[in-house]
């Protein structure tokens, strides 16, 4: 049954009316018959849209590849590499804790040592010394000095390591950054999804072809079979290449 | 010697200018990505370039590129001290025309290691 505009179902209303008052009963049958089918092919047609439409939205949303990929992986990757800040972190903060216990004995030593000498030496000026404590004293000075050399070494060599260990505040924000710009990423496709949900299709964007040699930060995995672990593996692989 | 530190992280750059000024090279000087490192090298006085990798801007091997194409820069001792450790870009970089590359975390002992690499080979010829 085709649809009917308002004059006709008006028309038909009108006939139905006559119809009723005529008590022209068969009649009157016929034409609610016909307005109700009218009614119920409005009906179907609205039905017919809204089950296209959701059919198109649903293939829309199973198209985006871009959206099945960050469910799929970078969800746990951001995942993992948000445990890899974890892990850097507390890693960068126990090094630099065990340097300081490591260090703080040394420079301790130094000044107990050196007080002590201090004492003596000026007991010695005061001339309360005898000889046998003056050369004591003596050994005491003597020891000491290649000590202060060895201890500042040491001293120097842990600081420089305290120094090395906060390179993690760049390893982790690489990885923050990644994560923040995920974030963005999904932020934008929830909007998108909200827009095909408000039937405001937008096209899709071109997809992202791997870049090779694209900037990627700290590899969380390091068992991926194109990444190397270490500096000896860059060292090979350069010298593979004639460095 | 004048050394160029190029890294996005003010952290990295003051640890990396540490290390050298414990190898003894004192006069450094630092940029936050290519963009703003191409300026200083182009003013020229500049013997020696440190850079990451991934910065916003313009990145380290675009900056490398930059430098190798640029006629008064083509020569200059690149270093990359990076967390870059693909092996496309490793090799990407080597035919780009890096002298040296470091994949961080890193020691004080490999910085120094790779530095006088560069300079034996440039004084070899």
């Amino acid at each position: 049954m085709e649809y009917l505009n308002n004059n006709e179902l008006l028309d038909v209303a009108r006939d139905l009316v006559l119809a009723l008052e005529t008590n022209d009963e068969k009649q009157a049958q016929i034409h609610l018959a016909d307005l109700t089918q009218a009614q119920e092919s409005d009906l179907f047609h609205e039905v017919g849209t809204l089950t296209r439409e959701l059919h198109e939205s649903l293939n829309n949303f199973n198209v985006d590849p871009k959206l099945i990929n960050m469910a799929q992986h970078d969800m746990p990757d951001t995942r993992a590499r948000l445990n890899f800040v974890i892990k850097t972190t507390e890693e960068a903060a126990h090094n630099t804790l065990e340097l300081i216990d490591k260090t703080l004995p040394l420079s301790d030593s130094l000044k107990d040592t050196a007080q002590k000498i201090e004492d003596s030496w000026h007991r010695f000026r005061m001339r309360e010394m005898g000889v046998e404590e003056f050369r004591t004293l003596s050994n005491e000075i003597e020891s000491y000095m290649p000590n202060v050399k060895i201890h500042a070494d040491q001293i120097h060599e842990n600081l420089q390591e305290i120094t090395l260990a906060q390179g993690f505040q760049d390893l982790t924000g690489q990885v923050i950054r990644q994560v923040i710009s995920l974030v963005g990423e999904v932020e934008n496709n929830l909007v998108e999804l909200v827009k095909i949900a408000g039937k405001h299709k937008t096209e899709n964007k071109d997809g992202n072809k791997a870049d090779l040699i694209k900037a990627e930060g700290p590899q969380i995995d390091k068992t991926k079979a194109n990444v190397v672990n270490n500096q000896d593996e860059v060292d090979d692989l350069l010298s593979s290449l004639g460095f | 010697m004048k050394i160029l530190v190029v890294d996005d992280f003010s952290t990295m750059r003051r640890i990396i200018k540490n290390l050298l000024r414990d190898l003894g090279f004192t006069n450094t000087t630092e940029a936050d990505d290519g963009l703003t490192a191409m300026p200083i090298l182009q003013a020229g006085g500049i013997d020696f370039l440190v850079t990451d990798w991934n910065m916003p801007g313009m990145q380290g091997i675009d900056l490398l590129k930059a430098v190798r194409a640029d006629e008064n820069l083509s020569h200059l001792p690149v270093l990359m001290v990076t967390a870059e450790t693909k092996r496309e870009q490793i090799i990407e970089a080597a035919q780009a025309g890096v002298n040296g590359y470091i994949v961080k975390p890193f020691t004080a002992g490999t910085l120094k290691e790779k530095i006088d690499k560069i300079f034996e080979r440039i004084d070899a010829g």
